[in-house]
């Protein structure tokens, strides 16, 4: 392919859409930012949230696409974090070594969680998922010997050799993993999870094997959130109870529910918003957590469908016949053709029966 | 031993039985997980501090007073916040812990981070079947399984407790015959955070406060709910004995027990949710509610 | 055209329009039910008549509301219903219910985990007065006595046949004066749609008017002396039993008769 075909690929790709626009444009910034601004603090908040990006990712995958909304997702994390740093204190293995080791335990401990829960439906499974990081935490408590119990395992290799190698590594991951995740939802098997989250029953019924489905999604998110495990522990160097707390737990689902649910793209953009706001209120301690929570209530209660999708609105318009997206300032669908009408606002003027309806059938 | 252990698990079921209880009703009334409920518990224990030490009342009209406010600040945010949000559950659940963080956060600002304690309402000790146990043990008791009778009662015999429990099967038809479900919805929510702040209020005396300890009954709670079966009041009631006892059995025979009763009770329900699904008394019918 | 004189219908819709997003259910629906009588609304799957009868219980503005702002799609109303000369497209659910107006939805619908007797109870919740609601409860369980056998019995677990009785019996605790019954005859055998099609023409005769939907043409031809047709979000007929039936057009496209 030249050059050209290639941009005009790109351009009538992405450059067409305002909400994908803004995606590399973020990218862009990201890549570049440590040539003009290299403060360690500033590196430092973004690694994590880098980190934690792949975190709430990996809960969007389960919870918002297959439906099995987990509430003890630190189960994944934390088993993670601790096996890597196990391993590279106990084995001495690098991180390189470390972190995949921590994600496949993550991946069987997917299945540990996973199992029992095929049983389980609805709110019960919900509720029973946040059993687990509790459990592991008493076993956690009782091997203190081994794991150090309320201080945890420290004193581990460092991600990279400067902040700034961490930070790319861990922008790298989160570009890397975060594309991978949303490459498998947008997949057949992305359409199988949909369909479980929609009408298990019914999925079963057309000759989907459902168990197997969400075991797998089970195990993938358990590969991710592990991944982000084994990185936390190594950034931080430290692998304590504390990845296994209740709140690790909702983290995630805070981030990606505040970015908006089922998208992966909401997931991460609601840890890039949310992480880095929660580091910036350090400048009053006391007030933190407070005007955090307060602020994530407000937002929500005004834009109940989280961040994205009320972004998306605003700057891209669906075709009403062949329901592609458009920039808003179209006035003609790209792909058909078929005019844009300015969606009405509600209860403005008179309604009009006939116009553009279509008879029920 | 053996006494406390009895007095204990009786105490801590009693408790879990009104959080559970309160917290099963405004998921079957409202549809929403209510995370910020045992928030409520912990609100009340604060303001009956604020209520003896700052303004001086007595420990009984501190008590009545921080019920009522907790009734006001409870039915204000779901009418506010999670009523008109009804329809994104994700959003509410995230709400509700955001309030929770909230009213946590309030009272770190407000009393810091210390542990309070609240003066006993009643003193001296009285003789059980041959054993001496503290007045205010047996008042705290007698008054946790009076509150739930009276509660159970209401949803039993009255006609408010028919219109919630039908609301709680289908609103929509509820609606239809004639029911008013956003104020039978309001009135449960009301019912629900009494019921917490109630527990909140009479164990005030006997346990330590502070802003985190809303956190460690919510996940017990909800271990509870999930135990007994979603909506099921009995199976409420007997899964909170059954995670009260195994807790304290654990706190009080193992060696740092205190750190593995969460686990084991937890460990417990996901047991017992292997050989039932629905829970102890949870009812499925197939096909759509 | 057996059209009864306006000033006595105790139900008139007017103009009524409804859509979800760009679908509509409804297009410029009109008709209206006078004082004490039978009518039917007949039509086949997904022609609106369901919507119409949500419509007018005002679980369509109600759905409207509580969804707004959600990706569920919009809905927009438009038209009038009028219930004994008064507005009532404005008002919720359960204010039209202490009109009179009383749904009997589709699918039956119990309080799957109340006992049956719960159920009845639920029906008069807003009858305050005890005499007048032991009558109604004597004249329900006469008229469906397995409801009184299995007064106990948890409602989920009855037979569909008897989930119907239990549907219309807890409609009529209200003391409604406008019964709407949404397609009763769903998953029932034949002789059990009969005798359940007799007790709804027993029902109008005690007095209480009634709009009924249904798919079983034949069947609902023969109780119901006036009727609607109801298609493709339009009302195409209307008219007494002999007026349907002798319409060729109707017959054929609409009603799926057997021609006489």
């Amino acid at each position: 392919m030249n050059p050209r075909r290639l941009y005009r690929r790109f351009a009538s790709e992405v450059l067409v859409l305002p909400g994908r626009t803004t995606v590399l444009a973020v990218c862009l910034v990201l890549l570049i930012l440590p040539l003009f601004h290299r403060h360690p603090y500033t590196l430092r908040v973004l690694s994590l949230t880098f980190i934690f990006a792949i975190f709430a990712a990996s809960w969007d995958l389960l919870s918002g696409f297959v439906g099995q909304l987990s509430l003890g997702h630190a189960i994944f994390f934390g088993v993670a974090a601790y096996t890597s740093a196990l391993l590279n204190l106990q084995a001495g293995l690098p991180p390189l070594v470390t972190i995949p080791a921590g994600a496949l335990v993550a991946v069987l401990m997917g299945l540990v969680v996973g199992i029992p829960c095929l049983r389980l439906k609805g709110q019960y499974l919900s509720l029973a998922t946040m059993g687990f990081p509790i459990i592991l935490t008493g076993l956690v408590y009782l091997f203190s010997d081994l794991t150090g119990g309320e201080l945890g395992v420290s004193g581990l290799a460092r991600l990279g050799p400067t902040r700034l190698s961490e930070y790319y590594i861990a922008l790298v991951l989160v570009l890397g993993l975060g594309l991978i995740m949303w490459k498998i939802t947008d997949s057949k098997v992305g359409l199988v999870f949909h369909a479980i989250r929609e009408d298990e029953i019914t999925a079963r019924a057309s000759g989907i094997n459902t168990p197997l489905y969400k075991l797998l999604a089970f195990c993938l998110s358990g590969f991710f959130a592990g991944i982000s495990g084994g990185l936390y522990s190594h950034f931080m160097r430290v692998a304590g109870p504390s990845t296994l707390s209740v709140l690790t737990s909702f983290q995630p689902v805070i981030w990606t529910i505040f970015g908006g649910v089922a998208s992966i793209y909401g997931a991460i953009a609601g840890t890039f918003v949310l992480y880095p706001l929660m580091e910036f209120l350090r400048v009053a301690p006391e007030l933190r957590t407070l005007i955090f929570a307060a602020l994530v209530v407000l937002v929500l209660r005004f834009m109940p469908e989280g961040l994205t999708p009320w972004f998306i609105d605003r700057v891209e318009s669906e075709c009403p016949r062949c329901k592609e997206h458009n920039a808003v300032t179209r006035r003609t669908c790209r792909v058909c053709g078929a005019p844009l009408g300015r969606p009405s606002a509600p209860g403005a003027g008179p309604f009009q029966p006939g116009k553009g309806g279509r008879v029920a059938g | 031993m053996l006494t406390d252990i009895l007095i204990t698990t009786l105490i801590n079921a009693s408790v879990y039985a009104m959080l559970a209880t309160g917290f099963s009703l405004i998921f079957g009334v409202a549809r929403i997980i209510n995370l910020a409920h045992t928030a409520f518990y912990m609100l009340a224990g604060y303001f009956i501090f604020s209520f003896t030490t700052v303004l001086g009342l007595g420990l009984l009209p501190a008590m009545l007073l921080s019920i009522a406010l907790v009734v006001v600040i409870a039915v204000l945010s779901y009418r506010i916040l999670i009523d008109p949000m009804r329809e994104h559950e994700a959003a509410v659940l995230i709400i509700t812990v955001a309030l929770a963080m909230v009213f946590q956060e309030l009272m770190l600002v407000f009393y810091g981070g210390h542990f309070r304690s609240v003066p006993q309402l009643v003193s001296g000790y009285v003789t059980v079947l041959g054993v001496r146990v503290s007045s205010q043990y047996v008042v705290t008791i007698g008054a946790l399984v009076a509150i739930l009778a009276a509660v159970w009662l209401v949803l039993m015999k009255t006609r408010l407790g028919l219109a919630i429990r039908a609301t709680a099967q289908d609103r929509e038809i509820a609606n239809v015959m004639g029911m008013d479900v956003s104020l039978i919805s309001t009135v449960t929510m009301a019912i629900a955070s009494a019921q917490a702040a109630a527990a909140g209020a009479l164990v005030a005396p006997l346990f330590i406060l502070e802003p985190r300890m809303w956190l460690y009954p919510l996940t017990i709670v909800l271990a509870i709910v999930v135990l007994g079966g979603i909506g099921s009041l009995k199976g409420s009631i007997i899964a909170s004995a059954i995670i009260a006892l195994s807790e304290t059995l654990v706190t009080f025979l193992l060696p740092s027990g205190a750190f593995l009763k969460g686990a084991f009770s937890l460990g417990v329900m996901i047991v017992v949710l292997l050989i039932r699904p629905e829970g102890l008394f949870g009812v499925s019918f197939e096909g759509e509610r | 055209m057996v059209t009864p004189p306006e000033a006595s219908n105790l139900l008139e819709v007017r103009g009524l329009t409804v859509c979800y997003d760009t679908a509509m259910l409804l297009n410029n629906v009109s008709l209206s039910v006078g004082r004490g009588e039978l009518v039917g609304l007949v039509g086949p799957n997904g022609a609106g008549k369901t919507t119409l009868l949500r419509t007018v219980a005002g679980l369509v503005r109600w759905e409207k509301q509580s969804k707004q702002g959600t990706r569920a799609g919009n809905i927009t109303i438009a038209g009038e219903v009028r219930f004994d000369g008064e507005r009532i497209d404005s008002l919720p659910p359960h204010v039209i219910a202490r009109r009179g107006l009383v749904l009997c939805p589709e699918r039956r619908r119990p309080f799957t985990e109340l006992t049956v007797a719960d159920n009845l109870m639920a029906g008069a919740y807003l009858q305050k007065d005890r005499r007048a609601l032991r009558e109604t409860l004597d004249m329900v369980h006469q008229m469906f006595p397995v409801l009184k056998q299995r007064a106990r019995q948890i409602s989920g677990t009855l037979s569909g046949g008897e989930q119907q009785m239990l549907a219309i019996g807890r409609a009529l605790m209200t003391r409604p004066r406008l019964l709407c019954v949404d397609e009763p005859s769903t998953g029932l055998s034949p002789l059990v749609k009969k005798e359940l099609f007799a007790k709804i023409s027993e029902i109008n005769r005690r007095g209480i008017t009634v709009l009924l939907v249904e798919q079983d043409t034949a069947l609902t031809l023969s109780v119901c002396a006036r009727s609607y047709v109801l298609s493709h979000s339009r009302i195409v007929a209307s008219g007494a039993r002999q007026d349907l039936l002798a319409d060729q057009t109707v017959h054929r496209s609409y009603l799926g008769l057997q021609s006489p």
